[in-house]
Parts: C-alpha cells; sequence; structure tokens
C-alpha cells in the first residue's frame, strides 16, 4: 500500500522534505497550537450547529411561550433539546472564549521574547489581523440566538459602527444587513459572515501565517545556539512534534467538553426572546474595556467637521473605535520600532529580563487594559468607590507608574546582567554534555 | 532551453534600442487602459455594493408614532393593552409603552424607536417646559438611549432618574429627559400626552428626533 502510494505520489520525498522538518521545543510554543485547536473544535461544532440552525427572524410557535418568538431563538431551544446539543453548543461558546485567550497569549509570548523581530514583520502583522479577525467573528456570532441579551450586545456594536464619521452609517447597514434589531436582513447577513465568509478569510490568513513560519522557521531558546550554532534544534515534525500536538489536541477538546458539561453557555431560556426592555449587559471579557472606555468618556469629547455633509467625531467613535485602532496599529508597527544592531536576522527568543523597556512598556499596556476593564464595572454595587474621576485617574497613572516600577524592579534584579552576553545555563547533566551527543 | 531564453531577451532588448519614444507611448497608453479598467471595475463594484444596505419597509407595525396613538404596554401579561393612568405607580419605576394606532388597532412595535418610557411624578416636582406635556404628573419620553440606542430600562428610585442598562446614562423625566450623568449626548425627548377615557393618548410625535443620536 505504501510503495504503491509512495510511487505515484512520491511520499518518501515529502516525508524528507516536510514531515522531518525540526520543531524547537518550548512550552510556550504550544499556545499558537492551542488556537489552531480551538478553531478546529470551533469548526467541527460550528458545522454541527448549522445543520439544526434556522437564520431567521419569522414568528413561530413555541410550546410554553404565550407569543410567537422568533425562529432564530426557536432553533436554539431546539438544538438544546438535542442529545447533546446544549453540550456542544457550549463547547461552541467556551471554545471561541479560549481561541481569542490562547491568541493573546501566543501574542504576548512573541512581543516578550522579540520573536517580532525581522525577519517575521509580516507574520506579527498577519497575526494581529488573525486576532481581530477572529473577535470579529465572535461578535457576528453573538445575535445569532437571538436572546434579548444577545440583541442588546449587537444593538451596541451597531451603534459603534455608526459612529464613524461619515460612512459609519453605511457600513452598520451592510454589516448587520439594516437597523439592528427590526431588519429581517440582520440574522441572514449576520449568519452568513460568522459561518462562511468571515471564517474563509480566517483559514487563509492561518495558511499564510503557517506557510511563512514554515518558511522563516521558529525562533529558538537561546541554548540552541550553544548546543548548535547555526542549526536548528528540536524534534522532527513526524512523528514526535505530531505526537505531541495530537496528545495537545485531545486534552484539548476534553477539557472544553469538560467546561462545556460543567458550565453550559448563554441560557437562551434565562434571558428569554426579544423584548421591550433592555437587560442589565456585559459584554464578554475581550470587550470590557472598550465598554469601560465607552462609560467614562463624555459626551462633550465631540466635535463635527461640516464637509460633505457633516462628519460627527462623537465619544462612542473615539472609546469603541479610535483608542483600538490605535492600540491595534502601534502594535502592527512594533516590529519597525526595534533597534537592533545590525542588519541582523532574529533567530533566537530574547529573555524578556534583558529588555527591561519592552517588558515594561507591555506590562504597562496590560494594566492600561484591566484598569479599562474595571471601568465597565462603573455603576455596580460594590463598585460605588469607582467614579468616572477616578477611572480616568487610574487609566492614565497606572499605567505610567507600572512602566517605572516594573523598569526600576527589572534593573535592580538583573541590571547588572544587561551589557554581559547572555549566559545559558543546562537545566539537567553536566555542562556541554547535550553538546557531545 | 537556455538559448530560448537568451533570445527572447535579445528580442526585448531590441525592441527598446529601436524605438525608445514609441515604446514610451505604448506603455503610457497600457497603463492607461489598466488604470482606467480598474478603476471602472471599482466604480461598478461601489454601485452593486450599495445593494447591500437593505430598503426600509414600511409595514403598520414599524410606521412611526404619530398623534393620536394610544400608548399600549409593551411587555408582560398585558402586552397590547391600553395602559391606564391609574395604574402607573406614582414615583416610578417607569412602564415601557408602543403606540398602537387607533384605526386599525396595529400596536407599532415593530420599529424600537417607538419604545416609549411612562412615568408618574408628583406634578408639583415637574419643570414647566416639561409639565406642559405631561397629563396628570404623567410623563412620556421616547425609551431609546441617545448614547448607544439601547432601551432605557432601569429606574433609580433616590434620585427619580431613568438610567441605561448599557452605559449607564441617567435622564431625569421632571426635567425634560436631561441628562444627568454617564455618556449620553442629548436628552431623550418628550412625548406631548394627554389622558381621554383613562388612555394615554399621543397629542403629536416626539418633541425631538428619537433613537441613538447619530
Amino acid at each position: 500500500m505504501y510503495q504503491w502510494l509512495d510511487e505515484r505520489l512520491d511520499l518518501t520525498r515529502l516525508n524528507n522534505k516536510l514531515f522531518r522538518k525540526v520543531f524547537p521545543v518550548h512550552h510556550t510554543f504550544f499556545l499558537g497550537e492551542i488556537t489552531l485547536f480551538a478553531f478546529i473544535v470551533l469548526v467541527l461544532t460550528g458545522v454541527f450547529l448549522t445543520l439544526t440552525y434556522e437564520p431567521s427572524t419569522r414568528l413561530v410557535k413555541v410550546e410554553g411561550y404565550p407569543d410567537p418568538v422568533q425562529a432564530a431563538y426557536a432553533s436554539i431551544l431546539y438544538i438544546d433539546s438535542l442529545p447533546f446539543g446544549a453540550v456542544i453548543r457550549s463547547v461552541h461558546h467556551w471554545s471561541a472564549h479560549i481561541m481569542i485567550a490562547a491568541a493573546f497569549l501566543h501574542l504576548l509570548r512573541i512581543l516578550l521574547s522579540g520573536a517580532y523581530k525581522k525577519p517575521r514583520e509580516l507574520n506579527w502583522i498577519i497575526g494581529i489581523l488573525m486576532l481581530v479577525t477572529s473577535i470579529v467573528i465572535a461578535f457576528l456570532g453573538y445575535a445569532l440566538p437571538y436572546d434579548n441579551y444577545a440583541i442588546t450586545a449587537t444593538r451596541i456594536g451597531h451603534g459603534i459602527a455608526e459612529s464613524v464619521p461619515w460612512v459609519g452609517v453605511a457600513v452598520a447597514q451592510i454589516m448587520f444587513g439594516g437597523d439592528f434589531p427590526g431588519s429581517e436582513h440582520n440574522i441572514p447577513r449576520l449568519y452568513s459572515l460568522h459561518v462562511l465568509w468571515l471564517p474563509l478569510a480566517l483559514m487563509g490568513l492561518i495558511g499564510a501565517h503557517l506557510l511563512l513560519m514554515v518558511k522563516q522557521k521558529h525562533t529558538q531558546p537561546k541554548y540552541a545556539e550553544k548546543v548548535a550554532p547555526g542549526k536548528i534544534l528540536g524534534v522532527p515534525a513526524l512523528p514526535q512534534q505530531g505526537m505531541m500536538s495530537g496528545v495537545l489536541f485531545l486534552v484539548y477538546v476534553a477539557v472544553v467538553f469538560l467546561i462545556a458539561g460543567g458550565f453550559l453557555a448563554h441560557p437562551v431560556e434565562a434571558y428569554g426572546p426579544l423584548s421591550a426592555n433592555t437587560p442589565n449587559v456585559k459584554p464578554d471579557w475581550y470587550f470590557l474595556w472598550i465598554y469601560g472606555l465607552l462609560k467614562i468618556i463624555p459626551s462633550s469629547f465631540e466635535f463635527t467637521i461640516p464637509l460633505f455633509g457633516g462628519g460627527k467625531f462623537g465619544p462612542e467613535f473615539w472609546g469603541g473605535v479610535v483608542i483600538p485602532s490605535i492600540l491595534l496599529v502601534g502594535a502592527m508597527l512594533i516590529p519597525f520600532f526595534s533597534f537592533t544592531e545590525g542588519n541582523v536576522k532574529q533567530r533566537y527568543l530574547e529573555l524578556p529580563s534583558r529588555h527591561p523597556r519592552r517588558t515594561s512598556l507591555t506590562i504597562a499596556g496590560l494594566m492600561f487594559l484591566i484598569m479599562s476593564t474595571m471601568a465597565g464595572y462603573i455603576g455596580d454595587t460594590g463598585m460605588e468607590w469607582l467614579t468616572i474621576g477616578r477611572a480616568w485617574l487610574l487609566i492614565i497613572l497606572v499605567p505610567i507608574v507600572t512602566y517605572f516600577v516594573s523598569f526600576w524592579i527589572m534593573r535592580a534584579i538583573w541590571g547588572h546582567t544587561w551589557r554581559d552576553e547572555p549566559q545559558v545555563e543546562f537545566i539537567s547533566g553536566p555542562k556541554g554534555s547535550a553538546a557531545d551527543d | 532551453m537556455a538559448d530560448y531564453e537568451t533570445k527572447i531577451e535579445y528580442d526585448i532588448h531590441a525592441y527598446d534600442d529601436e524605438e525608445p519614444a514609441a515604446n514610451a507611448t505604448r506603455r503610457a497608453v497600457l497603463q492607461a487602459a489598466i488604470g482606467v479598467g480598474l478603476a471602472g471595475t471599482l466604480l461598478s463594484t461601489l454601485y452593486v455594493g450599495a445593494g447591500l444596505v437593505p430598503k426600509k419597509v414600511v409595514t403598520p407595525e414599524n410606521e412611526p408614532l404619530a398623534a393620536g396613538d394610544i400608548l399600549v404596554y409593551a411587555q408582560g401579561d398585558n402586552k397590547g393593552k391600553p395602559i391606564s393612568p391609574t395604574d402607573l405607580k406614582p414615583g416610578g419605576p417607569q412602564t415601557i409603552a408602543y403606540p398602537m394606532n387607533p384605526k386599525n388597532n396595529v400596536v407599532k412595535g415593530g420599529d424600537p424607536n417607538n419604545t416609549v418610557l411612562l412615568v408618574k411624578l408628583e406634578a408639583g416636582k415637574l419643570s414647566p417646559e416639561t409639565a406642559k406635556n405631561a397629563a396628570e404628573g404623567v410623563v412620556a419620553y421616547s425609551g431609546v438611549c441617545k448614547h448607544l440606542g439601547c432601551i432605557v430600562s432601569n429606574w433609580e428610585a433616590s434620585t427619580q432618574d431613568f438610567v441605561c442598562p448599557c452605559h449607564q446614562g441617567h435622564y431625569d423625566p421632571a426635567n425634560g429627559g436631561k441628562v444627568v450623568s454617564g455618556p449620553p449626548p442629548k436628552p431623550i425627548p418628550q412625548l406631548p400626552i394627554k389622558i381621554e377615557n383613562n388612555q394615554i393618548v399621543a397629542t403629536a410625535f416626539f418633541l425631538g428626533e428619537p433613537g441613538k443620536e447619530v
């Protein structure tokens, strides 16, 4: 069998060229893989959901509801009634959370270890685009159950899209299929974007990301330079790396099913179908910081440019579009602001402790996100001490203070090593034994 | 093979050498043609893309609120039934209402911008401007938050304010829906009402444009 296939497909050559490719090993290298596994699980559970979900707001009678409810909502009730239906829907939900979290941690790992530097600038930019695409896909899927909670969250997104000067209304109309809620085109539009077009775009980006990774090679831990200078140290893609990835995938599936079995996601019955009132909503954790910014930016942050029918720059635009865009574009430009001496290519991971400015800036950025997230809790019981003024103060001061404190601590601990050549320590065995192997 | 490639290279060079001016013109014409073609394609894409903006279809359910409409419960057990002013609790919280066309008895709940908030306050507490459009202490406002379009569904009893659950915008119903705190850019417009046959009836359209401020 193998011989028959080999004669036709030249499997031996493929094996030697691709499957024996060397993979450097480090536990943080699995973050990107977990992101990919989450995406695979999302596609598989998503296929199951599309087979039963009805993307429509036509009204249908459902037992237990006095008034007719939208077909989309009714079909979610039906999915939940299927064997393991609610679990699979929950796996889809939690996998989306895990995918975004893992992608973000993967990004932090790349940032802190300097792996974004030349020649990997393109892959860094593709990576950020993938994070944005994933978040947009997650958001567009939010409305699909068409319960009161999901509708409110999507309504806010529609409002933010509309706040873009000049083009916002047209963009919102195209993205959401008219006014949201209220147009019969809403759900079909969001559905096709969520299940088809944006996932296809994401698959294209994933393909490009992996292709570039294979072409440019992985960065690797510094000890590889001592052990095998100029070479890549690691395990072959098959069978060793493949085995590790396979096990990790199975562990991932097991864990996400355990979570989904214990914590059923988004109980649509509790939220109820679309009603006249708006429930108390909070967005998912990855939107909380934008939500917090929207709460504290006052309505006076507004001006209109009286050109082409008037472009309004309002508070929702600043908080919901401008600040996130500045962060994203800033992040994309990071590789072009790195001052590595000479025209060298980045081949080894950098230690965060030896790059105090970058590391401190990263921590300060995280503090900005955490403080903005906290502003999302303004007005909640138990958070009365957090006024809008104090939230502003925290958002501006905490990152700045964090930067200097972090830098100072790093200098105190590692400052004496900054000018030295990096030292490599072997965790086990006598020094140099790995090189002798 | 190699000879063939060399020959092509030679031919191209030969062209350049023979008539540089003519080739420059030819290149300019070709580039212009490609440019015009691309621009035309992009423009036609815009025309097709405009079709992605759905047309608004006016049905009896999503017609805008009009003078003479009767306010009915938008939700709950009495959904669709006219609201009696005596059923409103003095001092709030607000009741969410939709207008009902008295001619065909269609509840206009299809457009969220038709959502109305009703609350009964002490008549003496209302500002004179607000009192003009109120009836027996009952005031009516557009229910759509000016900030991002949520329905202003919560009530702060201590200050007697409408509170939007989405980003904590506070509106004062005794003072023309003025923004007390939070991010909303404008007051929610008041709806002039009168009481007729123990029903609440709109006497005009909202005093401002209802819905999210665009």
